[in-house]
C-alpha cells in the first residue's frame, strides 16, 4: 500500500453504530480515513462512480433498508473493479444462515458487532491490520467468523 | 361350498332315473305282449267252438234232409220233402263259414273239403233215392239207401276227426301259452321290486341333498349377513354387473350410502350414475369402461350426491371375474371416505397452520437474534464508555447504579443469547452425520477456554465414539454440560471435569427405558462441583427452572433443557445424579447404530 492511510468506508443504517464506529477509529490512532454511509444504496452509487476512491476494508452491516448488505456483497463480488476490496460483514446477528451465506458469496470475514466499546476497538484494530492476502488464502468456514 | 359334490349327486340320480324308465318301459312291453298273446288265444278258443258249432248244425241239416227224405219215399206225401229243399243253401253257407274258419289251418281245410265232397255225394244218393221211389223201382231204392247210410257213416267220421283236431290245437296253444308265460310274474315281480328299490333309493339320495342344500343355503344365508353387516360397520357397500345380460345387484349397504332405503330402486346403470357428482361422471365412466377391457386399475376418488344432497366423498375399486363358461362380471365395491377425506383435509389445515406458526417462530426468533439485540448491545457499548469515562464523576450510589445496570444488561444479553440457542435446538433440521465426537468436544472446549482458564479446571477425557449426529448440537451439549460444571464449582477449589465413554445394550443398562433401540453410547460428565440434592434431578431439566438464586450463580435455568432437547432429538436419554458437595453426574445415552 502506497498511500499513507488506510481507507474504511462502513455502510451501516443505524446512527449509534456509526457514532461507535467513527469513535473507535478516532481512539485507535491509526492513519485511517473512514467514510460512512446510510444504506446499501448510497454506498453502491459512490462505489459505482468511476473517479471513486475505493476502500482498502469495506465494514457492510447485513440489516439495511432499500438495499440490504446481502445484495451489496453480490454486486460487488460480481464486479471485477472492487476485487482488492477486503469486504467485512459488520452485524447484529450471527446465525448460522448468515454466516454461511456471507461465506459462499464471498466475503472475507464476519464480525459479530460487540456489546462494548473496548471490545470493538479491539476488533476494528485487529482487523484492519489483518493482511488480507494471507488471510484470504486460508480462509474456511471456521476461522471465517473473527473471535477474539 | 361342496358345489362338485352335488354335481356328481345329481349325475347319480340321472342314472337312477334312467334306469326306473326303462324298468317301467320293460313291464309295460311284458304286460302288452302277455295281453296279446292271451287276446290271440281266446280268438283261437272261439274259431274252435264256431267251428264244432257249424260242424254239428251241418250234421242236424243232412239228419233233417234225410228224415224228410225217408218222410216222403214212405208217405209220397210232399211236404216232407220240405227240409230237403232248403238243406243245399244252408249247407253251402256252414261250408262258407267253416272255409274261413279253417283258412290258416292246412290239414283242417282239407278235412272240409272232404267232408264237402262226402255231403254233396250224400245229397246225390238222397235224391236219387228219392227218384227211385217215385218210379216203384224198390231194389234200386233199397241199395241206394244202403249206400246213402254208408256215406253217412263216413261223414260222422270225418266229422269225428276235425272235432278232435280242434281240440288238440287248442290244447297245443294252451300248452305254449303257458310254457311262455309261467315265469312272467316273477320276473315282474322281481322287476318292480327293482324299481321300488331304485325309487327309495333316489329318495333318500334326494333328501340327503336337499338336507346339505338347505345347511349350504343356511350358511350362504350367515355368510350374506354377515357380509352385510361388516358393509354397515366399514362403511362400504358393493355392487355386481353382469356383462352379457347387463343386469345389476347392489347390495343393501350400497343403497344405505346413497342415503335411500336398501332396494329402494332399481339396480341398473342410469339409476346408479344419477348420484354420482356430475364433474365426476365422466372421470367414473371412463374408469368403468376401462374395468371392462379388464385393466387393473387402482382405486379411484368420486363424489355422490346423496338422495338428501349431501355431498360424499367415495372410493371405488372393480374387478372383473370371467367365470367358466365365459360370462363377465364385474364386481365393485365402494367405501365412503368422506370422514378420512376431512381428516386430511383437517390434517392439512393444521399443517398449513403449523407451517404459518412455524414461519412466525422464526420471524419472532429473528427478531430476538436481531432487533432485541440491538438495542441491548447499543446500551451495553454505552454503559461500557460511561463505566470507561465518566465513571469518577459519579458519586458512590451513581457508581453502584451503574454496576448493578451492568449486571443486569449482562444478565438479559445471556437470557437472549440462550433462549435463542434453546430455539435453535427445538428446530430439528435433519442434517445427521457421522462425527468424531472428539473433535465435538475439543471445539466445545475451545469456546469455553477463557473461563477454563480463569477457573484453572482440569477436563480428563477418554476417547469417544464416532456417531452420527447433528455436530453443532452435541457440540452444544457438551459446552453447555462443562459451563455447567464450571458454574457450579465449589468456591476455591479448581474444577475437575472426567468424561467417560461406553457402549452398552439396552437389556444391560436398567436406566434405558425398555422398547427402545437395543445398542447405545454411554458418556458421562462428573465433577467435583456443589452438587445437588438427588430429589431435583428431574427438575433440573425443565426450562427456566433454577436451584440457586441468580445473585450466587449466573444461570438462566436455560442450559440443562437445551441439553435435554438435543438428546432427545438424537432419540436418546439423559440423566443426572447429584450429591450436595461432591458433585454432579450427566449421563448421556446416545443411540448407535
Amino acid at each position: 500500500m502506497n498511500k499513507e492511510y488506510i481507507h474504511i468506508i462502513l455502510a451501516d443504517d443505524d446512527e449509534d453504530d456509526r457514532l461507535f464506529f467513527t469513535d473507535a477509529f478516532k481512539e485507535l490512532k491509526i492513519s485511517t480515513k473512514v467514510n460512512t454511509f446510510n444504506d446499501g444504496v448510497e454506498l453502491m452509487h459512490y462505489l459505482n462512480d468511476p473517479e471513486a476512491v475505493l476502500p482498502n476494508v469495506l465494514f457492510l452491516d447485513l440489516n439495511m433498508p432499500k438495499k440490504n448488505g446481502i445484495e451489496c456483497l453480490h454486486e460487488i463480488k460480481n464486479n471485477a473493479r472492487f476485487d482488492n476490496i477486503a469486504i467485512a460483514i459488520y452485524s447484529t446477528s450471527s446465525s448460522e444462515e448468515d454466516i454461511e451465506e456471507t461465506f459462499v458469496i464471498g466475503a472475507n470475514i464476519y464480525i459479530k458487532k460487540p456489546s462494548d466499546f473496548a471490545s470493538l476497538k479491539k476488533i476494528l484494530s485487529e482487523v484492519v491490520s489483518i493482511n488480507w492476502q494471507y488471510h484470504t488464502s486460508g480462509l474456511n468456514k471456521d476461522n471465517f467468523l473473527l473471535r477474539l | 361350498m361342496k358345489f362338485t359334490g352335488f354335481l356328481q349327486k345329481s349325475l347319480l340320480l340321472k342314472v337312477l332315473f334312467v334306469i326306473s324308465i326303462a324298468v317301467i318301459f320293460f313291464i309295460s312291453g311284458v304286460t302288452y305282449k302277455h295281453l296279446s298273446t292271451l287276446s290271440d288265444s281266446s280268438i283261437d278258443v272261439s274259431r274252435a267252438h264256431e267251428v264244432s258249432l257249424q260242424l254239428e248244425r251241418l250234421m242236424s241239416q243232412l239228419r233233417d234232409a234225410e228224415t224228410g227224405s225217408r218222410g216222403y219215399i214212405i208217405t209220397r206225401d210232399s211236404t216232407h220233402l220240405e227240409p230237403y229243399n232248403y238243406v243245399r243253401i244252408r249247407i253251402e253257407a256252414s261250408f262258407s263259414i267253416l272255409n274261413h274258419l279253417t283258412k290258416n289251418n292246412e290239414v283242417q281245410n282239407e278235412n272240409v273239403a272232404l267232408l264237402e265232397n262226402l255231403v254233396y255225394n250224400r245229397l246225390q244218393i238222397m235224391e236219387n233215392s228219392i227218384a227211385f221211389a217215385n218210379a216203384n223201382k224198390t231194389e234200386e231204392l233199397q241199395l241206394n239207401l244202403l249206400r246213402g247210410k254208408k256215406t253217412m257213416d263216413s261223414i260222422r267220421n270225418c266229422i269225428a276227426t276235425m272235432s278232435e283236431l280242434e281240440t288238440k290245437i287248442l290244447s297245443i296253444r294252451q300248452q305254449k301259452y303257458n310254457n311262455t308265460f309261467s315265469n312272467t310274474p316273477i320276473l315282474i315281480y322281481i322287476i318292480i321290486l327293482i324299481g321300488l328299490i331304485l325309487s327309495v333309493l333316489s329318495f333318500v339320495k334326494i333328501n340327503r341333498d336337499v338336507n346339505e342344500l338347505k345347511k349350504a343355503n343356511n350358511q350362504l344365508s350367515i355368510a350374506n349377513e354377515s357380509s352385510n353387516m361388516a358393509e354397515i360397520v366399514g362403511n362400504f357397500g358393493s355392487w355386481q354387473w353382469e356383462i352379457d345380460n347387463d343386469k345389476y345387484s347392489f347390495s343393501d349397504n350400497q343403497y344405505r350410502l346413497l342415503g335411500c332405503e336398501p332396494q329402494s330402486f332399481e339396480a341398473n346403470f342410469d339409476n346408479l350414475m344419477k348420484y354420482i357428482h356430475p364433474e365426476d361422471l365422466e372421470h367414473v365412466q371412463d374408469v368403468m369402461n376401462r374395468m371392462i377391457q379388464n385393466e387393473k386399475l387402482p382405486s379411484f376418488n368420486y363424489r355422490i350426491i346423496k338422495e338428501d344432497g349431501q355431498i360424499r366423498y367415495f372410493r371405488g375399486i372393480g374387478k372383473l371375474i370371467t367365470n367358466k363358461s365365459g360370462s363377465k362380471t364385474l364386481l365393485g365395491t365402494t367405501s365412503d371416505i368422506t370422514d378420512e377425506y376431512n381428516a386430511i383435509l383437517e390434517t392439512e389445515e393444521r399443517n398449513r397452520e403449523l407451517e404459518r406458526s412455524n414461519k412466525e417462530l422464526t420471524a419472532f426468533n429473528y427478531a430476538a437474534s436481531h432487533d432485541l439485540q440491538e438495542p441491548l448491545r447499543k446500551i451495553q457499548t454505552f454503559i461500557s464508555r460511561l463505566d470507561d469515562n465518566e465513571a469518577e464523576n459519579l458519586s458512590e450510589s451513581g457508581k453502584d447504579y451503574l454496576k448493578r445496570i451492568i449486571v443486569a444488561a449482562d444478565r438479559m444479553r445471556n437470557l437472549i443469547d440462550d433462549l435463542l440457542q434453546f430455539s435453535r435446538s427445538n428446530k430439528i433440521e435433519k442434517n445427521f452425520e457421522t462425527i468424531d465426537l472428539n473433535q465435538l468436544l475439543d471445539n466445545a472446549k475451545l469456546e469455553l477456554s477463557p473461563t477454563i482458564e480463569e477457573k484453572k479446571a482440569v477436563i480428563l477425557s477418554e476417547k469417544l465414539p464416532e456417531l452420527e449426529v447433528i455436530p453443532f448440537q452435541i457440540q452444544q451439549l457438551f459446552t453447555n454440560l462443562i459451563s455447567n460444571s464450571l458454574k457450579y464449582s465449589k468456591e476455591n477449589v479448581a474444577p475437575e471435569i472426567s468424561i467417560t465413554a461406553a457402549k452398552v445394550t439396552a437389556s444391560d443398562d436398567e436406566r434405558i427405558p425398555s422398547a427402545s433401540k437395543d445398542k447405545y453410547s454411554r458418556i458421562t460428565f462428573r465433577d467435583n462441583g456443589i452438587g445437588f440434592e438427588q430429589e431435583y434431578a428431574e427438575k433440573i431439566f425443565i426450562l427456566f427452572n433454577r436451584l440457586h438464586n441468580k445473585n450466587e450463580y449466573a444461570g438462566t435455568g436455560i442450559g440443562l433443557a437445551i441439553c435435554r432437547k438435543i438428546v432427545e432429538n438424537h432419540k436418546g436419554y439423559i440423566f443426572a445424579d447429584g450429591e450436595p458437595n461432591i458433585g454432579a453426574t450427566f449421563t448421556i445415552y446416545l443411540p448407535t447404530a
